[in-house]
């Protein structure tokens, strides 16, 4: 069998040694996992390159784009552009890489298991993802008509692939865990990773459900969603009131929701950084686990905030909008607890770090533009403008990224056994951090300046002439951005082939369960002995104790205990 | 020979069925989970994932299969109510024959597994054979109310009742048809690997036929408090 030959030729080589060379059919859990951050990797810098031909169009209609010349005049290109751009971001990279990339790897390395809880199941999952990409970007080259059918497809394949991925991480987060591990014991990154398993698995059978109504609709001629056809393929906004009740409430009934299915995990991912490099237990991690929950309740609960516009029962938007707006009491808690870890805190500020500080920074601008928003009367005067592009892509799009690079910077030496160059990674930072408040921020400024009603002729005339140079600062300010990646590729590459060699296990002095088996990890991760867990994921600073961390999985007989110093015990208690 | 051999309660073993999800469970042999392949199969047999999973992984999966059904159904009302094209679809009489049908088989199936229980594994592989034959006879039992549909001149496309029908019974079968393969798996699974055990199978398939009864009891109560 072609299955049992490719996993058992895996399990001989050693990982990472490149992705083509595993084999396509391995079913183990971190090749499966890496393959799905290469999958996000492609995506985001074809989405990236997406984002500068829109952005070159606004700031210059009339520019000649070498392979895209068509684009100016015709605006069904530039709305596929637009489409596109947004699914593979959303789908790809969001969803798919802090999820499904470094869950795959690092959940079982990180609960005890030596493998998913079904892992033919997990292949196939990769696979549906892999095809619903490769359905995705077909789509830009065909005609229009078959390109949207293509469309749904794709985007229907992509959601039995998440509910699998969902169904195998909440199987496995409960029923897979090492003798010890015992939930107050979890790791707070398994902790989100399970949640968004949960919530994954409730909203995607929504999204698949609407797809399955609107295939019928193009392909069997049914009338779920009237009038949809004739709007399908013209650019957004255009006549964006036309567009069905039931489609917005079907489809924002998931996308709210997928907001939170990309951010919860990157909750997990930055708490855990925050704890491991300020060298602190985590502050009110109980607290944390809960804000967590309610992220993943609330979120469910929100749909109706995006129909605000679009004529409701008029005493709904003040219900969805209070629900919104009690979103911002998990988010205070996750802000508090992470502010509270940092203080008084020796910080570690490397790369990992800083990636860490920069989605705080990200989350907390983002999440202030987001309280106008959940603001019923503010957001309907607003919606489907600049402020709603820059608040979206501010909290959502970078913020995510900046947590998925972190967690990049942070196990890159646990996947590759290699360490990423940290001054050209700072440096890349410095640049990402500042290209995206130059990029986001003036797009608030263009939403808010559009929709003041206190204008008169002269002063709205000046305000436009300098909304268009603010069109053209955006659009440098991408350029820079996008090519500031660059940096990142080339750290990247030749970190993976040249990069400072690992060779402890616990290049950190991280506490988690991934951290006591050798960098990469084995093909049975474990070894011959099953891990036990002894204490919490985040025992740092423990007074009485040698060093400033007690890993989860040494015996208490082994923890090395301080020899009645003060000294010694002052520097490491705090 | 299937129907001859005996089933003692614990040793019969059988593979993987896929952990529900709502899809038909692995053919025999087409996966094997990972941990087969030659030279590590002694090495990872130390590690046995916990055999719970089974039964986590179908209450998780039925409950997004809920979701999926429960968006149609959201949408359905949504229409109804908001629609002025409403055309009422004329329910075949046939669909309570089927119904009677598809509850038979919840009952055939609890004896199954209640002979499973006393280790007659003659009666067990009698009873569970017939719930098979009469979800199949349930599927048929729909395909011709599609048929007398069709002959009505009603199509999935003539209105938005209709395509509901289609759309609503057309998914449903989809997922019991799912339910029949784990039924003939169960029935004709080889039991050499070891991953879990007949009983355990048995009861988990149960769950997800128990499932597809209720689910459609509550769409036919849909389809008919609807029209």
């Amino acid at each position: 069998m072609a299955n049992d030959d490719s996993s058992g030729a895996n399990y001989q080589e050693s990982p990472g040694t490149g992705f083509l060379s595993r084999g396509f059919f391995a079913t183990n859990h971190k090749t499966i996992g890496l393959s799905y951050l290469w999958l996000a990797l492609f995506s985001v810098f074809l989405g990236m390159a997406m984002s500068l031909l829109m952005r070159i169009h606004l700031a210059w209609p009339g520019a000649h784009l070498p392979f895209l010349s068509s684009l100016g005049s015709s605006p069904d290109r530039f709305a596929a552009l637009t489409t596109l751009h947004g699914s593979l971001m959303v789908f790809l990279v969001l969803t798919a890489a802090p999820q499904a990339g470094f869950g795959n790897y690092f959940l079982p390395l990180q609960i005890g298991a030596r493998e998913m809880a079904f892992p033919t199941l997990n292949l196939f999952a990769f696979w549906a993802t892999a095809a619903s990409l490769l359905g995705l970007t077909t789509t830009f080259l065909i005609p229009p008509h078959p390109a949207i059918t293509l469309w749904i497809v794709s985007v229907a394949i992509f959601c039995v692939g998440s509910l699998l991925n969902a169904l195998n991480f909440s199987v496995t987060t409960i029923d897979l865990r090492a003798q010890g591990m015992t939930l107050p014991r979890l790791p707070l990154t398994v902790w989100a990773w399970f949640i968004n398993a949960i919530l994954g698995g409730l909203i995607f059978s929504i999204l698949l459900a609407a797809c399955v109504c609107l295939l019928s609709d193009r392909l069997l001629s049914t009338h779920f969603f009237p009038m949809l056809d004739s709007i399908a393929n013209q650019p957004p906004g255009v006549i964006a009131d036309a567009v069905p009740i039931l489609w917005q409430r079907l489809f924002w009934f998931f996308a709210q929701a997928e907001v939170y299915v990309a951010m919860l995990p990157c909750f997990g991912l930055i708490t855990h950084l925050v704890s491991t490099f300020s060298r602190k237990p985590v502050w009110k991690e109980r607290l944390v686990v809960l804000a967590l929950c309610a992220v993943g309740l609330f979120g469910f609960c929100v749909w109706g905030q995006h129909m605000f516009s679009s004529g409701m029962n008029p005493f709904s938007p003040l219900v969805f909008s209070l629900l919104a707006s009690s979103l911002g009491l998990p988010a205070i808690i996750l802000l508090i607890s992470w502010f509270g870890t940092l203080w008084n805190a020796r910080v570690q500020l490397n790369t990992a770090m800083l990636f860490t500080l920069g989605f705080i920074s990200l989350f907390l601008s983002g999440g202030l533009s987001g309280i106008f928003l959940a603001r019923h009367d503010l957001a309907a005067a607003a919606v489907s403008d600049d402020f709603v592009t820059g608040h979206f892509h501010l909290v959502m799009g970078v913020a995510a990224t900046f947590a998925i690079l972190g967690a990049l910077f942070f196990w890159f030496p646990k996947m590759f056994g290699r360490r990423l160059n940290e001054p050209l990674g700072k440096i890349h930072f410095w640049l990402t951090f500042a290209g995206v408040y130059c990029v986001f921020m003036p797009m608030h400024w263009l939403g808010l300046i559009a929709h003041s009603p206190f204008l008169s002729g002269s002063s709205l005339a000046s305000l436009t002439a300098a909304g268009s140079a603010m069109h053209s600062f955006i659009t440098v300010a991408i350029l820079l951005t996008v090519s500031a990646q660059g940096l990142f590729l080339v750290n990247f590459l030749w970190s993976l082939f040249r990069g400072e060699t690992i060779l402890e296990c616990n290049p950190w002095r991280a506490t988690t369960l991934e951290w006591s088996v050798p960098s990469p990890p084995p093909a049975d991760d474990f070894g011959s002995a099953d891990p036990v867990v002894y204490r919490g994921a985040y025992e740092f600073g423990v007074p009485d104790v040698a060093e400033d961390f007690v890993p989860q999985h040494v015996t208490p007989e082994q923890v090395v205990k301080v020899k009645g110093s003060p000294a010694r015990k002052g520097k490491f208690v705090k | 020979m299937p129907g001859t051999t005996a089933f003692p309660d614990e040793e019969i073993i059988i593979e993987d069925i896929g952990g529900g999800g709502g899809g038909p469970p692995t053919p025999p042999g087409g996966g094997d989970d990972g941990d087969g392949g030659g030279d590590d199969r002694n090495r990872r047999r130390k590690w046995t994932p916990s055999p719970k999973r089974y039964s986590t992984a179908i209450t998780i999966g039925l409950v997004s299969i809920l979701m999926f059904f429960m968006a149609l159904a959201s949408a359905f009302i949504v229409l109804r109510y908001s629609s002025d094209l409403w055309v009422a679809v004329h329910l075949p009489r046939i669909l309570w024959a089927n119904t009677c049908v598809l509850l038979a088989s919840s009952f055939t199936l609890e004896s199954a597994r209640q002979r499973l229980f006393l280790a007659d594994a003659a009666g067990f592989r009698k009873f569970w054979l017939v719930t098979t034959a009469l979800g199949l006879l349930f599927v048929t039992g729909q395909l011709i109310a599609w048929r007398q549909l069709v002959a009505q001149g009603v199509y999935i496309a003539s209105n938005q009742a209709s395509s509901f029908f289609y759309i609503f019974t057309g998914a449903h079968a989809v997922h019991l048809l799912g339910g029949v393969g784990a039924l003939l798996f169960v029935s004709f699974g080889k039991f050499q690997k070891t991953k879990i055990s007949l009983p355990a199978a048995a009861e988990i398939t149960s769950y997800y036929w128990h499932f597809m009864d209720g689910l459609w009891i509550f769409l036919l109560a849909l389809l008919y408090l609807g029209k």
